[in-house]
């Protein structure tokens, strides 16, 4: 009798396997997924986000390609228009700037300009989030990828979204930007304050659906990504001194699940929106309307938000640090919040 | 009379500017060799006190190194003038030093510190210093348009300077270099685009990834001249150098310079380099390592090996004295953080 297979040790897997899973999972699923990135094939990713998929699919389906983000990008609108499903890796949010056109003109744009005889499933994977490294490879831009209608826009936390949204943007018809963040790409899953068990065979995450990952009652804390793990820790801090923090993982920009925030912040009565893209014209001012316009001007009694000031973000240390919303800095804001109870 | 660049081992479609120079008198020769010995052991001294500064923990970002890539740099300075631009790339150490930017600011630069060339908020690929006309960028390719907009500066101001866009073999695949190109074509701008093919775009050779044999070669397509030069040797890198630069300062448009060369090193310290092995890197030092193949060739023209090995002493002590001094410096005051830029938010 053969022994079965011992299932993946999933605490020990770290997010880049868990993406590789499900892109793997859909690609065997699915022949017209194919993936075509800078250092995706050979080298499985500089995070090892698509490790071993060239090996299994071949380098025509895991395509490595030049530094020529203009071309891959709008490759990928016309292997859409050719009936396949690819999914682009940029390698950083920020190298964007040099391929947006076919993003935002193209990709995003196409299904409407066509009155909907085109549809348009493409992903467009990239790494956001600081880790150092300064003011050209540390943004996050899920506020300007949200901006430009048509795009879905998702930025996972936990292995167990990474792996089910990634399965959710390969399936939509929409162009989706998944945005992980470098941290997170660094860890492993027993790295997480919350980490729901993530199910060895394919399974989606639907997209638009925020959730509740710590329960609480003084305040609601929402936001997304690398965020969500500090807002745990703050929390987690705070509930030693009496405040009870609930978070909220959105798990999405687009859409927006207000609804869910909405419903929380009712019961706590003051919500603080943490963003890690920039304060102005973004996540945090929208969000935040979106959930008065729910309740009302009077159904709040605090909204705060706290969000990367509008600089560009510094190589220093000390500098840096002043301007990242990182735990102390949402523990100092939810301290203050709740002085007011 | 010597040949002072190689062409492509075929030569084909390169075009060749090749002229010859007279052979210099012996102990010229060994001055001017000195000198660039010099310049090499003082830029690979410079990126392995960045090592060392890494392993301390001065610097918290990513960080990649020139180390075996000596001979671009080196070969360069000799040619700039003071009144030239060179716009680099994430890998520009190296060229900073060519270009004159003061090395204790700029190590200070790298090491995050308030003394550092931009207060530390450029960090190690993000050094701008107009004092000397350098700057550089992280984005792949994204430099060539920029050394475009100082071509045409000194074009429309009658200066005869040149602008240098640098970029590596990765950058020549993309969109920017083909519009840069095609500009500074059709205006005859002088402007020499420095290809430093190292043959690694992180993990994708340059031979596995494009039509051509080398990037030179697509020189005519834009109007603008080829090289391409043993970015191994810096006697050879210096002189197609300054005959690139001749040629665009004279006014006769842009040149297209490749110099082939071998990072010793990751893509960025940390990477874990699982795409050659470790044989074929310490091939590379062994054979390809530009100031092994300088001292030789010194060594071999009759100067005297300890002369040559306090060079290199002379260079290491200096830059760990360098390193040991900027650490001393202040980090920046986090109250500085918005300091730069024009925003509304408190
Ligand atoms: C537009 C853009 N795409 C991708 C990257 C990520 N990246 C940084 S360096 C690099 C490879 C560059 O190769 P090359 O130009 O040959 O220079 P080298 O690193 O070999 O010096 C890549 C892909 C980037 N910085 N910018």
């Amino acid at each position: 009798m053969m022994a079965a297979a011992a299932p993946p040790d999933r605490l020990a897997m770290s997010v880049p396997a868990t993406i590789a899973e499900a892109i793997g999972l859909e690609m065997a699923r699915d022949p017209t997924i194919l993936c075509i990135g800078e250092d995706i094939g050979r080298a499985g990713g500089v995070f090892g986000a698509t490790a071993g998929l060239q090996q299994r699919f071949g380098p025509d389906r895991v395509v490595d390609t030049p530094i020529a983000e203009m071309a891959f990008a709008g490759m990928a609108v016309g292997l859409a228009q050719a009936g396949m499903r690819p999914l682009v890796e940029i390698m950083f949010a920020d190298f964007i700037g040099v391929c947006l056109e076919q993003v935002f003109n193209a990709a995003a744009k196409i299904p409407t300009m066509s009155g909907g005889r085109v549809r348009m499933p493409v992903v467009y994977k990239t790494a956001g989030g600081c880790i150092g490294s300064a003011a050209q490879h540390s943004q996050c831009l899920w506020g300007l990828f949200a901006h430009l209608p048509g795009l879905k826009v998702v930025a996972p936390c936990n292995p167990h979204d990474h792996k089910g949204l990634m399965a959710a943007a390969l399936r939509s018809d929409d162009p989706v930007v998944y945005i992980e963040h470098k941290a997170l790409l660094l860890m492993k899953g027993r790295d997480f304050r919350h980490h729901p068990a993530v199910p060895d065979g394919a399974f989606t995450v639907p997209i638009g659906r925020a959730a509740v990952v710590r329960p609480g009652s003084d305040v609601t804390l929402a936001t997304l990504s690398l965020s969500v793990e500090h807002a745990l820790e703050a929390a987690g801090t705070l509930a030693a001194e009496g405040i009870s923090v609930e978070v909220v993982d959105l798990r999405s920009v687009v859409p927006l699940d207000a609804d869910t925030v909405a419903g929380s912040a009712a019961r706590t009565g003051r919500l603080l929106v943490v963003d890690e893209d920039y304060l102005s014209f973004g996540l945090s001012a929208e969000l935040t309307l979106r959930v008065i316009e729910r309740l009302g001007l009077s159904g709040l009694r605090q909204v705060e938000r706290l969000a990367l000031p509008d600089v560009p973000i510094p190589a220093a240390r000390t500098l840096e640090e002043a301007v990242m919303p990182g735990p102390a800095a949402i523990m100092a804001r939810l301290r203050q919040m709740a002085k007011g109870r | 009379m010597y040949p002072i660049w190689r062409l492509s081992r075929d030569g084909r479609g390169v075009r060749d500017m090749a002229g010859t120079t007279a052979l210099p008198d012996a102990a010229a020769a060994a001055a001017t060799g000195l000198v660039r010995l010099r310049r090499m052991a003082a830029m690979r001294a410079f990126d392995e006190t960045c090592l060392e500064a890494l392993r301390r923990g001065a610097i918290h970002g990513e960080l990649h190194v020139g180390i075996g890539q000596e001979a671009v740099g080196a070969g360069m300075a000799e040619a700039l003038r003071p009144e030239d631009a060179v716009v680099s790339t994430h890998r520009n150490h190296f060229h900073a030093l060519a270009k004159g930017v003061d090395a204790r600011a700029l190590l200070a630069e790298i090491c995050e510190r308030a003394t550092g060339l931009c207060g530390g908020f450029g960090g190690h690929m993000h050094p701008f210093d107009p004092a000397t006309g350098f700057s550089a960028t992280g984005i792949v390719g994204a430099s060539l348009p920029v050394a475009l907009g100082y071509a045409h500066a000194f074009r429309l101001r009658g200066q005869a300077a040149v602008a240098v866009g640098v970029t590596g073999d990765g950058g020549a695949h993309s969109g920017a270099f083909h519009e840069t190109l095609v500009i500074a074509g059709a205006r005859r701008l002088p402007l020499v685009v420095l290809v430093e093919n190292n043959g690694l775009a992180i993990s994708v050779p340059f031979d596995a990834i494009t039509p051509t044999k080398t990037v030179a070669e697509r020189a005519p397509a834009w109007g603008a001249t080829g090289l391409h030069v043993d970015g191994t040797d810096v006697d050879a890198v210096a002189g197609a150098f300054a005959r690139a630069m001749e040629h665009a300062r004279g006014g006769g448009g842009p040149v297209i310079l490749e110099a082939t060369c071998h990072r010793f090193r990751g893509h960025f310290e940390g990477d874990p380099e699982g795409y050659r092995s470790r044989a074929e890197r310490q091939h590379l030092r062994e054979r390809h390592d530009p100031i092994a193949l300088c001292r030789a060739r010194l060594e071999a023209a009759g100067l005297a090996p300890a002369t040559l090995d306090a060079i290199l002493s002379e260079e290491k002590t200096r830059a760990r004295a360098m390193l040991a001094d900027v650490l001393a410096d202040p980090l920046p005051d986090p109250s500085e953080a918005r300091r730069h830029v024009f925003t509304e938010t408190p």
